[in-house]
């Protein structure tokens, strides 16, 4: 799971980078400023699962609850 | 696993199938745009040298055929023989209306095209001949629009089909 979800986001990552190029040079500004968005916005879902995961991790160690 | 694999090359494959579609049609653009403005000059000397008729000469460069666009000249005809249209520009207009959906031309030359059909048939021929010269310069400009745009647009259209396809089976996956 872990080493897989680092992939993944890695792989979104030079996608994005890649339209982002492809979009500026054909002069769309501000769809690649989109796309780029679009792109985040997909990793910020998929990471904010193990972002939970964590905070309750950190709350769990210090018995903050 | 083996289910997953065939998924994305099904994906993927649809998305750069999508992206060559769009980047094809693009290209037909200004080569319909380029048909279009022969054949407007081939109904002009038709009807200044040879003196045709309208259903003639129209009759004459829908059946040279061979594009997308010579419909909107072969159906004209057919509408005027059936009387099926009360006048040529009449006629005209529903062929362009109901054919355009099925070249790759937009709204700005389809209100081009129903603009020239308003005179046709309806003044003499040398408002025939300025009207179509009008329409010939209007197409041109047309032309060089689309020809700019497929530069634009025709590379980009195809990565991005491939590239989006790519992005949905890591999304996926």
């Amino acid at each position: 799971m872990g080493v897989d979800l680092i992939f993944k986001i890695a792989a979104i990552g030079i996608l994005v980078a890649v339209l982002n190029q492809l979009l500026i040079r054909s002069g769309r500004e501000e769809q690649a400023m989109m796309t780029t968005l679009a792109g985040l916005i997909v990793v910020l879902l998929i990471v904010v699962q193990q972002i939970a995961t964590l905070f309750e991790t950190v709350k769990a160690i210090f018995h903050l609850d | 696993m083996l289910l997953k694999i065939a998924g994305s090359i099904i994906v993927i494959l649809s998305c750069s199938f999508l992206g060559f579609i769009l980047s094809a049609d693009c290209k037909k653009r200004p080569q319909q745009l380029r048909e279009l403005q022969s054949q407007l000059q081939m109904f002009e000397n038709q009807i200044s040298y040879l003196s045709d008729v309208i259903t003639d000469a129209f009759d004459r460069i829908g059946k040279i055929g061979g594009s997308e666009t010579s419909v909107f000249f072969s159906e004209t005809v057919t509408a005027l023989r059936e009387r099926k249209a009360r006048s040529a520009s009449e006629a005209w207009e529903n062929a362009v209306r109901n054919n355009i959906k099925r070249t790759s031309l937009n709204r700005e030359d389809e209100e081009i095209l129903v603009s020239f059909g308003k005179i046709l048939g309806s003044t003499d021929l040398d408002g025939q001949i300025k009207n179509i010269r009008l329409t010939l310069s209007q197409l041109k400009l047309q032309e060089n629009k689309a020809e700019e745009s497929r530069a634009k647009n025709e590379n980009m259209y195809r990565s991005l089909g491939i590239l989006g396809g790519i992005a949905v089976v890591i999304v996926l996956l």
